[in-house]
């Protein structure tokens, strides 16, 4: 039933199932981190996976802060690390 | 007055969240003849429980066949098909407020459409947001690959991703079993679930209680199925570090006494590539608390909603249920959102949508599950040893990166002597989550508490952020 | 327990009190009913402005207050986040460009630095400001401090010299005084704590606290919320306000008033205000304040339509009818000084009530005349 979709993170093609979170493609593809922090430049991924703490914000086709853990997977989507507060 | 509220529609109620309390409440009231609009962040109905499981479920539910969560469940999507119940999903609340005697409730889309806001204005509102994991901060708890145990389970179940191939399960409490209970069916390894508290009274204490056999059996089932997996359910023991570079790739655990002290000697390191953690539940009162709703301390020591027996909270016309009147899992959850859902129709001058006996049922399940809550918090809470663990240089606030020691200092050098001067001192729970995950820990470090210590923390004018250009140009979408 | 002065109030007037104090070699206890800096300074954005001031004895305690100022970041080391960012006035219409040249020719006879800027001039100073602005004034004097860590730095200092000492928790129940009206000290729940000298440094509650001497005192609040947006990289590197703020300052009017006032803070957050409106002590939030505020912030910084605001404070400033402050001796109660009034202007001002407070004590040459001041003013006077 569940089709398959693709995107890019940092610029690698990268595959996923429709319908799923941004945070869920990318630890499937083995990607744990997608974000640095602001004041120690470390790395932070997904955490309350709920939409709670703000921890998993990435940059969606240049929109900075958004959460991964809730934000579904579009085909085509430029999802990019996000360095400290994402604006650059 | 904003011109955004009068152009706002009305509605009989809006319910905030569509969990089982939410999905409960809806369909009680709507068969009520309420006018009902309901709100949730979700793709799809269930809340935290039900999501991404399939819509007929095999839980055992008590009551009346037609009030199980797969009848409930249904027959709100019937009643959304045919446009009796308004449903929105991915659309949070991010504020609420009174406006004359009805209640007005702002709403924006999800985090690609964050500029799509719109108002509602509501005659009652059920406020049915759920919970979300309680953290202890420890060393190394900020390390990718540590996640709540909650955001684990919603991984495996919405998704069908394990968050690694060696998980251990750490914290407080049975869910700590469903968790595992779902790594390993979907193929993970548990090299250990390490559980804070003694569970084995849990057993006694839910058999007790008049329909708590069924959860003590759902319990020991969980317990079987792991011993069949060979996975270590470690009995007084918590994570006291995680230990990795960019990521986690072991924990320290140790065998920890009654008050969750560290007894010296017993810590041993576990390798591992996730763990999934969590001490509990914290309620979610935002809204509640922005219209000034009182609040008081739940069995577990956190905030929850305060209501009366038929769950109306202190602000009239608003209505509570579910894990925000206290954390005492989806059973109880639904059955409050059935009252929630007659109380409110009740409100609204409609007539009744449950018989007597069917609201007898329903009151008496309700004291059932607030007796097995109050047994599961009695053997699963939270002990203060568990500050022992925190470094000066452990993290309290992960979106500010505030540590321990600046917490402290705060207290002993700087003359803070509540939370809100705590969290201006130390920009502790001022970040991008507004102090969900660590207000309730910067409380207990610093030794507050207190209903007004934990109601002062959790005042959050927004629910979520908003766009500024979105908020001045007012409504863009009905 | 016994001290040559007490300061009731552990705010930023409190604390520059106390610290003027001590450097006069007075004895202090500094008491207060909750935490260090956990009332009016806690609500306030840290502002030292010369800008905002016509001239007048206001301007001149602030042009002393901003010395001493940077006298203290001196002593303290920079532990309080002082920046001297410098101020930017904006005008949105022609009359108001007017009327604010006009003003700033005023201020500059005062003694006041304030450098005209052309409508393309702006963009010198902020480069993210929106194109249709008319020009404006730059007022390099302008600073800021948080001050919440001011307030509780300086304490510590104080605390440092011996001199000091700092009961936060404790609630002041009467001010007691002797036959002849003098005060004598103070009582608390537990104790009683005995002082030739009571000082008034309650911010907004300053009245209630003088009416525990039993003396009137015409203070109230005037509600404001501030916007709090996402933290961004710098992009807004002075305070930057629309010219219609002085006059909203000023104003008598009890409804709602709004004007921009917009600046970044070292933690990468913008703040964004202000509202003034007199509703009593209620904290509600008022969405049509927000909506406001947004607006014009968006108006005069047009990027940040996209930022996100992600929370709001909401505080009381205690004004008296001529907006002025109250400081000095209160000639009804012999011994009991108030240091408080300031409105809007409290952390700017601090510095300069609190060494005047001290000369008041000391019986020292005081820095400047405080009789525009004085807290029996009102006396007599219709207070609406």
């Amino acid at each position: 039933m569940s089709r398959e979709t693709s995107f890019t993170f940092d610029g690698a093609p990268m595959a996923a199932v429709e319908g799923q979170t941004i945070a869920a493609a990318l630890i499937e593809n083995g990607v744990m981190s997608w974000r640095t922090t602001r004041f120690g430049d470390r790395p932070r991924g997904l955490f309350c996976g709920i939409g709670v703490c703000f921890d998993c914000l990435i940059t969606v086709n240049g929109e900075p802060n958004v959460r991964a853990c809730l934000s579904a997977v579009e085909p085509g989507d430029d999802v990019r690390t996000q360095a400290g507060d994402g604006h650059v | 007055m904003a011109m955004s509220d009068i152009a706002a529609p009305t509605v009989d109620v809006v319910i905030l969240g569509a969990g089982a309390a939410g999905v409960a409440a809806a369909v009680v009231a709507a068969r009520s003849g309420c006018r009902v609009t309901v709100i949730d962040n979700g793709p799809t109905p269930g809340g935290q429980y039900y999501r991404g499981a399939p819509p007929i479920d095999s839980e055992p539910s008590s009551g009346p066949r037609d009030l199980s969560y797969a009848e409930l469940r249904a027959e709100f999507d019937r009643l959304t098909g045919s446009g009796v119940i308004d449903y929105r999903s991915r659309r949070t609340a991010y504020a609420i407020s009174r406006h004359d005697d009805d209640f007005v409730i702002r709403l924006r889309g999800d985090d690609r459409h964050r500029g799509e806001i719109a108002d509602f204005r509501a005659r009652a509102v059920i406020v049915a947001t759920g919970a979300f994991d309680r953290h202890l901060p420890f060393p190394g708890w900020e390390l990718p690959g540590v996640m709540s145990g909650g955001g684990a389970q919603l991984l495996v179940k919405g998704s069908g991703v394990i968050p690694g191939q060696r998980a251990v399960v750490a914290g407080t409490g049975p869910f700590l079993l469903a968790v595992s209970g779902t790594l390993l069916e979907h193929g993970a390894h548990v090299p250990a679930i390490v559980e804070a508290n003694n569970p084995s009274r849990f057993i006694t204490r839910a058999s007790a209680i008049r329909g708590g056999l069924s959860k003590s059996g759902e319990f020991l089932g969980y317990v079987s199925r792991l011993a069949r997996h060979r996975v270590p359910y470690l009995h007084r023991h918590r994570v006291i570090e995680a230990i990795g570079v960019d990521r986690v790739e072991a924990v320290r655990i140790a065998r920890v006494d009654a008050d969750w002290r560290v007894v010296e000697g017993t810590d041993r390191v576990i390798e591992c590539d996730a763990l999934a953690i969590g001490y509990g539940f914290v309620a979610q009162t935002d809204l509640a608390g922005q219209l000034g709703a009182q609040m008081v301390l739940g069995a577990d020591g956190g905030l929850v909603v305060d209501v009366d027996p038929n769950l109306s909270t202190s602000v009239p016309g608003l209505f509570a249920a579910g894990e925000t009147t206290g954390v005492g899992g989806v059973e109880a959850a639904r059955v409050e959102g059935l009252l929630a859902g007659a109380s409110v129709a009740d409100h609204l001058g409609r007539p009744p949508a449950l018989t007597r006996r069917g609201l007898d049922v329903v009151r008496r399940d309700i004291a059932t599950w607030q007796g097995f809550a109050e047994a599961l918090h009695a053997t699963f809470p939270v002990r203060d040893g568990w500050r022992d663990q925190v470094r000066d240089d452990t993290m309290m606030c992960r979106c500010e990166e505030v540590r321990a020691g600046q917490v402290r200092e705060a207290i002993d050098d700087l003359g803070a002597r509540d939370t809100r001067a705590v969290k201006l001192f130390t920009r502790a729970g001022m970040g991008w989550c507004q102090g969900r995950i660590c207000s309730s820990a910067v409380d207990s470090l610093c030794g507050f508490g207190t209903t007004q210590s934990l109601g002062d923390a959790a005042v959050r004018p927004l629910v979520v952020p908003v766009p500024l250009g979105a908020l001045a140009n007012g409504q863009m979408e009905g | 327990m016994n001290a040559d002065v007490i300061v009731i109030g552990a705010g930023i007037v409190g604390a520059c009190c106390a610290h003027y104090c001590a450097q006069a070699g007075l004895s202090v206890i500094v008491v207060d009913r909750g935490s260090v800096a956990g009332g009016t300074t806690g609500a306030g954005e840290g502002n030292i402005l010369v800008s905002d001031k016509e001239p007048g004895p206001e301007l001149d305690l602030a042009l002393l207050s901003r010395e001493l100022w940077a006298q203290m970041a001196g002593e303290l080391g920079d532990s309080f986040e002082l920046d001297a960012k410098g101020g930017l006035v904006v005008a949105t219409r022609a009359a108001t460009l007017e009327h604010l040249h006009r003003f700033a020719a005023e201020q500059a006879e005062a003694g006041v630095i304030a450098e005209p800027v052309t409508a393309k001039g702006l963009r010198d100073h902020e480069p993210h400001i929106a194109r249709d602005l008319l020009g404006g004034v730059f007022y390099p004097q302008d600073m800021q401090v948080q001050p919440m860590l001011a307030a509780a730095r300086l304490l510590q200092h104080a605390r440092s010299t011996g001199r000091v000492t700092v009961l936060p928790e404790t609630e002041v129940l009467e001010i007691e005084r002797d036959g002849s009206g003098a005060v004598t000290g103070v009582r608390t729940p537990t104790e009683r704590i005995s002082a030739p000298h009571v000082v008034n440094a309650a911010g907004t509650w300053g009245g209630v606290v003088a009416g525990l001497a039993r003396v009137d005192l015409p203070i109230l609040p005037r509600r404001g919320f501030i916007l709090v947006t996402e933290p961004l990289p710098p992009m807004i590197r002075h305070k930057v306000y629309a010219a219609d703020y002085v006059a909203n300052v000023a104003s008598d009017n009890a409804g709602l008033e709004t004007s921009a006032v917009i600046e970044g803070t070292h933690s990468g957050t913008v703040l964004i205000g202000s509202s003034r409106e007199r509703v009593g002590f209620d904290k509600t939030l008022d969405w049509e304040v927000i909506r406001q505020e947004a607006q014009q912030a968006v108006a005069i910084f047009p990027f940040l339509a996209d930022v996100q605001l992600m929370r709001t404070y909401g505080g009381f400033r205690p004004y008296c009818p001529d907006h002025l402050p109250v400081i000095g001796p209160d000639s009804r109660a012999p011994g009991f000084l108030h240091a408080c009034g300031h409105e809007g202007a409290g952390i700017g001002l601090a510095a300069a009530t609190g060494l005047l407070i001290a000369q008041a004590i000391a019986g020292t040459n005081l820095a400047m005349d405080i009789a525009p001041f004085a807290p029996n003013r009102f006396e007599g006077a219709h207070v609406a």
